[in-house]
This record gives structure tokens, sequence and C-alpha cells, in this order.
């Protein structure tokens, strides 16, 4: 019985916690604007009147893109430190931060998501070949 | 990119443009919604750390993003309907956003008796909006995609009017007004008299005579609007209510023409036919300009096949055939028409192909030396 009135309690705090968050929302407007979001909510065919759970939904994307891009800055970053151990004169010119796709692929793979790009692109299957193998 | 703090760098294998990905994602109708994601992600960069993107992480960035708020719907779609409610509500969408940060892990994912309103995600995401910035989106934006407005069916209901019948039900559309299909009761029964098997026949009818009593109003007033326009001419420049293509057309006279110079044996054969020609000034001109050189063709006309010509300038003046005696009528050619010494080259010109100008120099010689001794016969 005390054990339920206390998780009673606790869900009553969780449900305030909630409703305060929700709340809160309304005064924090996302990067990512109501109108995308309510565009691909529909497509999705999730209907919902609530602007706040449209509000919820920007919120959580915002974090998930500024989590994949922290990951990529971070990578860059140590990409840019490895560099500068050969030569110092690369921290003065490559100080400017840039997301390549290969930043990109490496963070996003942790989250599930594969995007590989082509390494190069050849003009012919016998492109790079040793030339005694070719048939020519 | 469309930011002017950002920028954006090229690189060494640019991906084409053509979005090889699943169509809802890549059509055309998506383009806007897809620019607006790419901007904002930018700004979240930005944000970051970052100073510059190269475009195609950028585009799969954005990409990416699109399908998440994408994903997220659907998953809180489907656990609306799996509870059997069409509207999605709260604990919908942190289904959804547990589903997708499962790989990763939340706090509180492993508890068996796990409240969905003390999840781990919210409590993340309440996390990140305190500590986050305040980074409002670059535009304003418009609602989209816009709405037609969806014409009236014009229903029964809309219009007001009950529809005949009980069998019918309101939201039907309306039958059409009774005019358009009944004949007439006051002129249209005088003027047909035994048509009453013609209904729909004077409906036709009855527009065709609209039809030209619009064109026939437009014409009046197109012919009234010109009579304005030459009254008032000094006034104003009636260009829009005055279309010359229908106005009315010009009299013989009215407008000065420039002349038109005939070439000369038509002139010629216009002043035989018509030797006293004074209405019509152009062809006046025309003849007193070209008067010496008659005066020289009728003289050389008049000495050798005096019979012959005139035959035939009374049956067909315009086409002339030198219906001679062979030589004779070559030999007339040459006088009339060279006036000069004859040059045996241009005669021989005359005779066509240049290959073959020696034989035809020598046949020219002949038979100009025959009809220079036959005339002088």
């Amino acid at each position: 019985m005390n054990h339920n009135r206390q998780s009673n309690d606790g869900k009553h705090d969780d449900d305030s916690a909630l409703s305060d968050f929700l709340a809160s929302l309304m005064d924090y407007t996302p990067t990512i604007p109501d109108e995308l979001v309510e565009h691909y909510l529909a497509k999705s065919g999730f209907q919902c009147p609530d602007v706040r759970l449209i509000r919820l939904v920007a919120v959580a994307t915002q974090k998930f893109v500024a989590e994949v891009a922290n990951d990529a800055l971070q990578h860059c970053k140590a990409r840019q430190a490895a560099v500068v151990k050969d030569k110092r004169e690369k921290q003065q010119k490559d100080k400017r931060l840039i997301l390549t796709m290969d930043d990109l692929s490496k963070s996003l793979r942790e989250y599930g998501v594969n995007v590989k790009q082509q390494e190069y692109f050849a003009d012919s299957p016998s492109t790079g070949m040793d030339p005694a193998t070719r048939d020519e | 990119m469309n930011n002017g703090c950002l920028e954006n760098r090229k690189k060494e294998h640019d991906n084409s443009r053509k979005r090889p990905k699943s169509y809802k994602f890549g059509s055309k109708s998506d383009d806007f919604a897809l620019a607006i994601a790419k901007v904002a992600v930018g700004q979240l960069c930005e944000s970051v750390g970052f100073q510059g993107f190269h475009l195609s992480a950028l585009e799969t960035l954005s990409d990416i993003s699109v399908r998440y708020i994408y994903s997220i719907g659907k998953t809180a779609n489907l656990s609306a309907n799996l509870a059997g409610r069409v509207e999605g509500n709260v604990f919908d969408i942190i289904h959804g956003l547990e589903d997708l940060g499962s790989n990763l892990g939340f706090s509180g994912a492993s508890d068996v008796d796990r409240c969905v309103v003390s999840s781990g995600v919210v409590k993340d995401i309440t996390h990140f909006v305190g500590v986050s910035d305040f980074i409002p989106f670059a535009y304003d934006l418009p609602g989209f995609p816009v709405v037609k407005e969806s014409t009236k069916t014009g229903s029964f209901w809309e219009k007001g009017e009950d529809p005949p019948g009980e069998h019918i039900p309101s939201w039907l559309p309306a039958f059409p007004d009774p005019e358009t299909y009944e004949t007439r009761l006051s002129v249209e029964n005088e003027t047909m008299g035994v048509s009453n098997g013609k209904k729909s026949e004077s409906e036709l009818e009855r527009v065709e005579r609209n039809m030209d009593r619009s064109l026939l109003n437009l014409q009046l007033r197109f012919a009234h609007n010109e009579n304005k326009g030459r009254s008032s001419h000094g006034s104003g420049y009636v260009a829009t209510e005055s279309n010359p293509y229908l106005a009315a057309p010009l009299h013989v006279g009215e407008k000065q023409v420039s002349p038109v110079v005939l070439p000369t044996k038509l002139s010629n054969e216009v002043a035989l036919r018509n030797p006293v020609h004074v209405d019509v000034g152009n062809h006046v001109s025309v003849l007193e300009t070209f008067a010496p050189a008659i005066e020289a063709m009728k003289s050389g006309l008049c000495d050798p096949d005096n019979g012959k010509k005139k035959l035939l300038y009374d049956q067909r003046p315009t086409v002339r055939f030198k219906i001679g005696i062979g030589k004779k009528s070559l030999g007339t050619i040459s006088d009339l028409n060279s006036q000069n010494e004859e040059d045996p080259l241009k005669i021989a010109s005359w005779f066509g192909n240049d290959n073959e100008k020696d034989d035809k120099k020598r046949r020219v010689e002949k038979i100009l030396k025959e009809s220079v001794e036959s005339s002088k016969e």
C-alpha cells in the first residue's frame, strides 16, 4: 500500500514534469520550424491538433541533428589534430571546420544510418588494373 | 547557402543533383520542404561549431533529419491506431522516440516496469532544451502545402433547395434550372408553330441567337469606337478600343498607297489593252514612263509580222507565243529585244548550256545570217 502510494506520487510528479515541460516548450522556439514538422507528420499520417506535440517532435529532431553534428565535429577535430602532429603549418591554414561526407558517415554509423560513398569513379572496368592483365 | 553567414565549399566528387532516393523524399513536390530543412540543419550545424559544409553532406544530413521526423510520425500513428485512436497524443510520440533511440539507448531503457511518462527520452530532451541556445529559424514560413479551396458542388443542401422527391438525398448536386430545358411560352410558341418535339433545339437556337447578338454588339461597339477615334483624333490615342483588323474596309482611293511597278511586258499589254485609262493614277504614270519603249516596240512589231502579232494580242495578251516560221521568228526576237548590235554570246545564252558553246555559237551565227538575208529580201 505504501509502495503504491509512493508510486502514485511518483507518477504525479512525472505527469507534472511532463506537463510542465510541454508548457515550457511553448516558450522555446526550436530551430526546426513548426510548418516543416507539421508537413512531414501529416505525410506520415500522424494527426494531432496539439501544437505542443509538434514542438516536442521538433525539439527531438533538433537534439538528434545536434548530436550527429557534434560527433562529426569531434571526428573533424580529431583528424585535424592528427595532421597537426606532422605539419604545424596546417594548424594555421585548416582552422576552418568543414562538415564533410567522411565525418558525417562516421558519426551516422553509430546511429544506425549507413551512408557510404564511392571512393572514386572509374570510366571503364579496366581502369586502375595492371597493364599486363588488361585485355586490349 | 541561403544564409549569408554560412559558407559552401566545392568538393572533389560532387554528388549529382538527381537524388536516387525513395520517391517520397526525392520528388519535385518535396523540394520546398527539403530546402527549408537544409536551412534549418545548416543553422544547427553552425551553432555546433562548423564553419562550412560540403553540399552533399548538408543534403544528406537534412534528408536524414526529415526522415527522422517522418519515422517519429509513422511510429506514433501506428501506436495510436493500435490503441484504437485516430488522433495521436504525447504517449504515442514518446513511444516513437523510444523506438528510434533504442539502438543508442536512453536511461531507464532496460526497466521492465517503466512508465512512458518518466521515460529517459523525455528527460534527455528536457536537459537538451535547458542547455542549448535559442536559435530561431532564419525565415518566416507560410503554412504549406497550400490547400486549394474546393469548388462548390452545388448540392441541394448548398443551394437551399428541397430535392424533388424523398428518394433524392440533399447532398447530391442540384438539378439544372428548369429555364434551361423548358420552352418559353411568351415568344417562341408564336415563331415555332409546331415544334413541341424540338425542345432541345430551341435551347441550342437560343444560345446561338445570344452568341450572334453578342457578336453583333461587339462589332457595333468597335465601329462606334472607330468613329470615336476618327473624330477625336487630335485629343488622344484610342489604341485599346479601335482594333485595325476589325475596322471597316477602305474604299479605293481613300488611302495613299505606293504605286505598283509592273514589269515591262505586262505594262505594255496593259497600255495596248487600255489606251485611255485615266481614273487610276498608277497606271497612267506607268504608261508615261514606258512610253518611249512602247513606241519602239510598236515600231518594231509593225515591220515584220504584223498580222500575227495583232492576232496574238487580241486573243491572249498575257502569254506571248512566237509562232513564227522557224528561223524567221528567232530573227524577230533578236530584232525586238536587242535594240543595239546583237551580241552572239547573249543570244547563245538563251539556248541554254554553256558546255556546248562552240556548237551553239556556230548555229546561232548561221541563223542570224539567214534571218538577215531573209529580211533583206
